[in-house]
Order: structure tokens, then sequence, then C-alpha cells
């Protein structure tokens, strides 16, 4: 599995949505005071697939496996969307390895509406609030389409695993949950279920912003993170 | 048809017309503030007994046009003495406080009263915005991102966070909520088309004051009607709230020469520094978003100056003369609107409260059995 590290300081594993990688504003702020993993899943960004590997249970193994032997202790773990259901699975099955979880609008928890899954041109505009905000190069059309049906590689064309929703009070580490107030691609009902299955959970809502909160609203969705993996439970209290 | 009393508690007596803003309290008397607020209430209590469905107040500041900078401590007030009126905040103004508080506040009161609170959102005049030291032309960005957040402090029922452009909070969790569900009824300002439009997407009753003519008037329910249903509702005439200054007498001799009588206090003293205020928003200010908006909204305000008592009876801006007429009136205005609901401010000015009191009993006796089945 490919890896990309940056910056330095404790380290944090970002897990990237179905639409690969993407070096947002969010993630360039956190690489200032942190050294941010940031692993690109087998088959995505015109990487090969692992044909060992089709689910985000087995995505989650692969992690896990990174954090043992290359970072060698727990760490943070930020997983967005498709990610985040990667990064639920990981907290879920090797806890040793997730010290403190932030889950970006996490997908794996419901089916995606299907208006929106089988029309890849309203899914992308569904993705955000502010596409004027888009900071990032726009990759080849080939790749897009080659990250989009990783998702059926990986049992996830439906969104949903059903699995997941079934495990996830065995989760114990302290989780942020995101969700922005404008997503239409995963329902605040869900967040709410997700939160009250949690141990530790805090969910928050970033006003204006749709499914991809780093892009709508990159300096709260930065700030925020930046805050929780400071404070820990102590990012509830305000302070000058 | 539903009826509304609504109250702006103007402080009255005062001597000196000044357009100074804000309006130097040096004119204030607690001792006449106190007998007021008492008077006010009484009355306002006795709206249910007269046949209103409402009764309603709203939040001013720093001038005597209303004494209200807390509308929620007069619906405090009201929720005890009263028994099924509706307790209509029109209402807090939302841009300028916390929403958390006036979505615990509004709680309360739904709480309180039983489940009778209306729950009025609004924008607020502009010079409001002075009193309270907040930009005018992030009016309408505060207003949304208030509303959304006091409808998720309402309806969540789990701790939450809000990350908002105006507001943030890492944790909500209000006690109590509202006893209506999902929560109260909304009413939001709809004098514009911007605003009507608005209310429509947020399913709330479309409230419309200060109407300079019917023409503008139907403009701004189109609107509102069309966002309704792009927003996957059909508002009912009950949705559609219109409100004006009104006066029933014995004759209409006698309430037109009380109407222009206490027009002189309100339009001099109670609306006097507000003017001057509300113009240096206005020109200084994106309050009204473009150029449009704001020429809109300036004739409007022209139009309505400049028109007699007879032109603003004819053209729907004032209720006002004997029950029979106002029956008439009301009849006309509700047959080109088709509005369900009219709010009434039957204390305008300094106008006596006798006379207030007679109005709303001739409303009761004489003016109510021939309206309410519209």
């Amino acid at each position: 599995m490919k890896v990309e590290t940056r910056g330095s300081g404790r380290a944090l594993v970002y897990l990237h949505p179905a639409g690969g990688v993407r070096w947002t504003k969010v993630l360039e702020r956190l690489a200032l005071k942190r050294s941010l993993h940031i692993p690109t899943f087998p088959g995505f960004d015109g990487t090969e697939a692992d044909a060992g590997v089709k689910t985000r249970q087995g995505l989650a193994r692969l992690v896990g496996d990174y954090i043992e032997n290359e970072i060698g202790a727990a760490c943070d773990v930020m997983g967005c969307s498709f990610g985040g259901a990667v990064a639920l699975w990981l907290a879920i099955d090797r806890p040793q390895c997730v010290d403190h979880l932030v889950l970006e609008c996490p997908a794996g928890l419901q089916s995606i509406d299907p208006a929106l899954r089988n029309n890849p041109h309203a899914f992308y505009k569904a993705l955000f609030a502010h596409p004027e905000k888009i900071s990032y190069e726009s990759k080849p059309e080939e790749i897009e389409a080659r990250n989009r049906a990783m998702l059926a590689h990986y049992g996830a064309a439906d969104g949903k695993d059903s699995q997941l929703l079934e495990n996830v009070s065995r989760l114990r580490a302290t989780t942020l949950i995101v969700h922005g107030t404008e997503d239409r691609i995963i329902a605040a009902e869900t967040m709410r279920l997700l939160k009250s299955r949690l141990a530790r959970a805090f969910l928050v809502y970033v006003w204006d912003a749709a499914h991809n909160i780093e892009v709508d609203q990159p300096e709260r969705m930065g700030a925020l993170v930046e805050s929780f993996l400071e404070r820990s439970d102590a990012f509830v209290v305000p302070y000058a | 048809m539903k009826f509304c009393f609504f109250h702006l508690m103007p402080f009255t007596g005062v001597k000196e017309i000044t357009p100074e803003w804000p309006t130097p309290n040096r004119m204030f008397d607690s001792a006449r503030a106190h007998e007021l607020y008492r008077d006010y209430v009484e009355t306002m209590v006795y709206a249910e007994r007269c046949g209103f469905d409402w009764v309603g107040c709203n939040e001013h500041h720093f001038s005597p046009y209303g004494l209200m900078a807390n509308c929620n401590l007069i619906g405090g007030a009201l929720v005890y003495p009263t028994k099924n009126i509706r307790i209509a905040m029109m209402g807090n103004l939302v841009p300028l406080n916390n929403p958390v508080r006036v979505a615990e506040e509004y709680a309360m009161l739904d709480c309180m009263s039983g489940g009778r609170l209306v729950a009025g959102l609004m924008r607020g005049i502009p010079h409001e915005y002075i009193a309270y030291n907040i930009p005018p032309d992030a009016s309408w960005s505060r207003q949304r991102e208030a509303i959304a957040l006091i409808l998720k402090a309402w309806t969540e029922p789990e701790p939450f966070g809000w990350e908002g452009e105006h507001f943030q909070f890492r944790q909500v969790s209000i006690w109590p909520r509202p006893l209506q569900k999902p929560h109260p009824p909304l009413v939001i300002s709809a004098s514009s088309l911007e605003s009507a439009r608005f209310a429509g997407e947020m399913r709330a009753t479309m409230g419309m004051v200060l109407i300079s003519d019917l023409g503008l008037a139907k403009e701004c329910i189109q609107v509102y009607r069309e966002a309704a249903r792009a927003s996957g509702w059909e508002p009912t005439p009950e949705h559609i709230l219109i409100g004006m200054h009104t006066v029933i007498a014995d004759s209409d001799d006698e309430a037109k020469a009380a109407l222009r009588e206490a027009r002189k206090y309100f339009d001099g003293v109670l609306m006097g520094g507000m003017r001057t205020a509300g113009r240096l928003v206005l020109q200084k200010t994106r309050y009204y978003q473009d150029e449009a908006n704001r020429g809109r909204m300036q004739n409007r305000l022209a139009k309505r100056e400049a028109a007699t008592l007879e032109e603003q009876i004819a053209g729907g801006m004032v209720l006002c003369g004997s029950p029979e007429s106002v029956v008439q009136q009301i009849r006309r205005i509700h047959a080109e609107l088709g509005n369900g609901i009219f709010n009434f401010t039957m204390k305008v000015g300094d106008l006596p409260d006798a006379a207030v009191r007679r109005g709303m009993e001739l409303f009761r006796d004489r003016v109510l059995p021939h309206v309410r089945h519209l």
C-alpha cells in the first residue's frame, strides 16, 4: 500500500474518501503540526488493486498493519466518507492502533440514494456546497472512473456495510463525528444513530457545508479537528 | 379566519419630538413604565376574552417605540392568566441574539403554555443592528444560520456541536425541548420578495406588515407560495398573516379621528429616532442586499407616509372605522390576498387604552361574528 507522509509531530493517519487522495487545505494545515500519513487504498488513484482485499474491513487490516509496523504506536486516525468506514473498522478491530478518531461524514452505515449513486454528475454536484472553493487539481477522468469502480471491488457500491453498524458499539476510542448541514449523501439521522451507539463521541455540524466539508469550510473544519486532537474531551471548553 | 391581538407596548407621554438616535432616555419615566407594563399585560390577557386566537408582541431596542427588549418576558407573563390563546412571539430578532438562548426561552414558553407558542424568528428592522452593534450587512446570513441552529437545538435528540460562520457551540443539548413536535409553528417576516421566498423555504407562516398596496402584497404571497411548493409543501390560508394598525370605534368618524390623533404620536415621537437610524442603515449598508430591494422598500415607506388616511384604508394599509366598515375592509383584503390570519395592532401610538379596549369589544361583538367563517 502506497503511503504519503508529510510534516512532523504526533502521527495522524488520514484515510481518504472514494475520490482518492486530495491535498485539501485542511490536510495542509494538519501537516503543519502533525506527522501526517496518507495511505492510498489499493486500486485507487492508479495503484494496483489487491485481489486479496475486497472489503472495507480488509482495508482496515492493511492500515492497522501499517500503524503497527511503521508507526509503532497508537495514533490518531481521521477518515473521510469511504475512508470513515475503514477508520471505523480499524478502531473496532484494532483498538490498540487508534487513540483519537475523527469521522468526517463517514460512509458505510446507510445505503446511498440510488438517484445519486447511479448518476456520477448528480453525485459530484452533491459533494459541494461551494465548488468554487476547490483548491486542488482535478484528476484525469480515467482515474476518477477507476476510483468509482473500486467501490464495487470493496463491496461498497451500495454504500452500506451491514456488519459495520452492528459492530460500532464495540468502538472505544474518543471520537469526533463531523457532518455538513447541507450533506445530501450521508443523512444526519445516520450520524445521530452512530453517535448514540458510541461510548465517547461528539457530533458537530458544520454550517453551510455539504459532503466535502474540507472543501466547503476548510478553516472551520481544520480548526475543529486541530482543537479536538490537541485537547481531547476538553475541546468543548472555549479558550481565548 | 384567525385574529392576533398584537401589542408593541409603546412608551406614551413623551412630549418632545426628537429625530435623535438612540432616543435619549432622560425622557423615560420608570414609574410610568411600571403602570404601562401592568396595563398592557392586562389588555393582552383580555384579548382572549375578546375572541382573539393569538396574542402577540415583539422585540425592540433603544426607543419609546416598544418597551420589550425581550418580549419573552411578556410571553411568560401571559402564559398563566390565559388558557387557550396562542402566545405569538413575533418575535425574537434572531440575528441579534444568541440562537441557543432563543431556542431555550421559546421552549420554556411552549412547555409552560402547554404548547401554545407561535415562534416568530425575525430579522428585525434596520436600526436594531446599531443598538446591538451587529453589522446590518450580515443580517441575512446571521438569520439563516441562527434559524437553522434553533431548529437543530429543538429537534436533535443527542448533544451536538455547531461550527458556523457566525455562531459556534461545541455542545448543545437544551432543557427543556418544546412541547409541540417537531417544533412550534414558525412565523417569519415576509414583507419583501426575498424574505417571502425565505419564509416559504422554511415552512413558516409568512408575516406581512407595512403593506403599501395590495399589488405588492400579492406579489410577495405568490413568491412565498412558489418557494413553498419548491420546498415540497403547500401553504394554507393560515400560513399567511397580514398585520396592520386597526382602530374600531362606534362610528367611522370617531375611528378616523382617533387614528389621526394617535398617528401623530406614532409618527412624531415613536418613529422619530428610528427613522433617522433606519435611514443611516439603508444608506450605508447592504441590509437590503441590492439597489432594487432597497428601492422597493424606500418606495413602499414613502408611499405609506404620503397616503391620506382614506387612501390608507382604501389601499388595505390600515383597518379603521365602525364595526360594519371594518367587516367590509377585512372581507376585501381577505378576498384579495387569501390570508387566514389578521394581526391587529390596536394600540396605535398614544391611542387611549380605553379606546383600545372599546375597539376590542366591538371586534368581539360586531366584527368577529361576521368574519370568523372566512
